[in-house]
């Protein structure tokens, strides 16, 4: 077993020993930035830290065949045949208060997601700490995971208990996210004779319905009918306002994000770009491409 | 230790969930058809009928001595635990694929998604022990305490193949060799560890020692003892050390992986 694939304890305490420290002079550097920003806008944004990369890198190790990445499960790093590895996110560092939204603006591939993923806690950083507070409620693509053989409803209800609530908190989820689905009858029948429309209603259902703190959105926005979409728009707008949460919005247009956000940070091949006022950040993107 | 500490306290935490989630998984098992759950029992009975049918009546396997108890007792001892060894070895051996949106979708601990499939398996095993146990008590076999070898069978089979499940579920994530190895030789060991012969009767002695060390073996040979030969599993020292070695060199394999892989997994499945 070789303890150099992953950081010891000690080099993790250290590691946030440092964090600490910067990450207190990066907040004084930016602090009167962000308050302004909040008193700009009218949304109350708190001095409560959600979200927090501390150079961040995430690589990816991409094997020559499917024998090497066999052979990795055996041998140590040096032996390794790797074509390449990618850091899907490199030296990655931002801190997101609460009550903030932020829009994440960048190509494809430019590590967006997997940023979000780490957000949402199904990937671990290479290196690095991800510190996030509150429950985080994640638009990862929509359609994906729902069990075909179960029915909308009883879906629901699974997700939910997967996701940790309680069976008094469903009692108000599941009505919640069948009402904001509107689904009809088709709510109790299997998923697989769902169209892919009503899939992501009830994948986007489920994430606003259930009182995210942290509400991660990879550009789900982008689907069903105008009408189930002016309503998402609707529902994530009000989830901003009213519950001081904070948002994270992932996507390539720079309209939506416009509409959403008042900070945007601008990510290109892993790395952090720009960092500011949502309209500076979507020129710097606008230039960039 | 630390690893194994993780392992246990991240499924505490859980454990409500990690018990409706499994209760969900047997639901969608029984999904789709009109008998429902007795489905999931319909297929284990019919195979004992027909390995009784075939091994009693056709092959006259069963024991000449008068006085023994009935042989379908002896093949059912080694039957029932087979039929939850072969889930744990076939589906179980890839859980993450089955529960992939708890991998990536949702955090949840990856040490609790074996859990999942084991429990609802484990009910499954459950209600067939009890079956089991309702055709003993028709042959009007004795209540002693033999039996009581039955759950602690149940628990060392259920800590086993969970340990089991994960580091082939982990390594199957990585590479599917692994799966196709284990599915590979699913059936082989069903043949080779003594479910339907008696390894003690074998007369090969290296062979015996051998099979001492298969975990398969052990647990049938438990339940055996239980219902069917009136011994304790002790009285066959060779056989509880072979189990302690297996265990414990599986336990150690299953923290290795773990802590070697956990956190690649969820980025390649």
């Amino acid at each position: 077993m070789s303890s150099s694939d992953y950081p010891t304890e000690e080099q993790v305490a250290q590691a946030a020993a440092n964090a600490e420290a910067e990450a207190k002079s990066i907040e004084a550097e930016s602090s009167d930035v962000v308050v302004e920003e909040g008193h700009e806008n009218g949304t109350p944004v708190s001095d409560e830290v959600a979200i927090c990369f501390d150079h961040v890198t995430k690589t990816y190790k991409l094997y020559k065949n499917d024998k090497q990445r066999f052979a990795s499960i055996f041998w140590g790093k040096k032996k390794r045949e790797l074509v390449t590895t990618v850091n899907a996110n490199n030296d990655l560092s931002f801190e997101i208060k609460k009550g903030e939204a932020v829009a994440f603006l960048g190509e494809n591939g430019a590590g967006k997601s997997t940023a979000l993923k780490m957000v949402t806690g199904v990937a671990y950083p290479t290196k690095g700490t991800v510190t996030v507070n509150g429950h985080v409620s994640a638009l990862l693509e929509l359609t994906a995971g729902f069990d075909k053989a179960l029915t909308g409803r009883e879906n629901v209800r699974l997700r939910g208990k997967a996701m940790g609530f309680t069976d008094e908190q469903l009692e108000t989820l599941i009505p919640k996210t069948i009402e904001f689905a509107d689904l009809g009858v088709y709510i109790d029948q299997p998923v697989r004779m769902y169209s892919s429309g009503m899939k992501s209603r009830l994948g986007f259902g489920l994430a606003v319905s259930s009182d995210p703190e942290i509400l991660v959105v990879d550009e789900a926005l982008a689907v069903g009918d105008k009408r189930f979409k002016e309503k998402c728009y609707a529902r994530v707008r009000e989830i901003m306002e009213d519950e001081n949460v904070t948002v994270l919005f992932v996507t390539h247009s720079s309209g939506a994000a416009e509409e959403f956000c008042k900070r945007g940070i601008v990510l290109d091949k892993g790395t952090k770009r720009f960092d500011g006022p949502i309209e500076e950040a979507v020129a710097f993107y606008d230039n960039m491409a | 230790m630390s690893t194994l500490v993780n392992i246990i306290r991240s499924q505490w935490e859980r454990r409500e969930q990690i018990f409706s989630l499994a209760l969900f998984d047997l639901r969608k098992q029984a999904r789709g058809t009109v008998l429902g759950p007795a489905w999931l029992f319909v297929k284990p009975i019919v195979y004992i009928c027909v390995f009784w049918f075939a091994l009693e009546i056709g092959l006259r396997s069963g024991s000449n001595e008068p006085g023994a108890p009935p042989y379908i007792l002896w093949l059912m001892g080694g039957l029932v635990p087979w039929f939850y060894i072969q889930t744990m070895l076939g589906t179980g051996s890839s859980v993450f694929a089955r529960f992939k949106y708890l991998v990536n979708k949702i955090k949840f601990p990856l040490a609790g998604i074996p859990t999942i499939f084991a429990i609802a398996e484990m009910i499954i095993h459950l209600g067939m022990v009890a079956l089991l146990l309702v055709v003993y008590f028709l042959f009007g076999q004795p209540l002693d305490w033999y039996l009581l070898q039955i759950p602690v069978a149940i628990v060392l089979m259920f800590v086993f193949f969970y340990m089991f499940s994960l580091t082939t579920s982990l390594l199957s994530a990585i590479s599917k060799d692994f799966k196709n190895l284990i599915v590979t030789f699913s059936t082989p060991l069903f043949w080779l560890s003594g479910i339907i012969f008696n390894v003690y009767d074998l007369g090969i002695g290296w062979l015996q020692t051998l099979l001492m060390f298969d975990p398969i073996t052990f647990i049938a040979s438990m339940f055996r003892c239980a219902v069917y030969d009136k011994t304790w599993i002790w009285e066959n020292p060779m056989a509880v050390i072979g189990f302690a070695v297996v265990f414990v060199a599986m336990l150690v394999v299953t923290l290795v992986v773990y802590k070697r892989t956990r956190e690649e997994v969820p980025d390649v499945i």
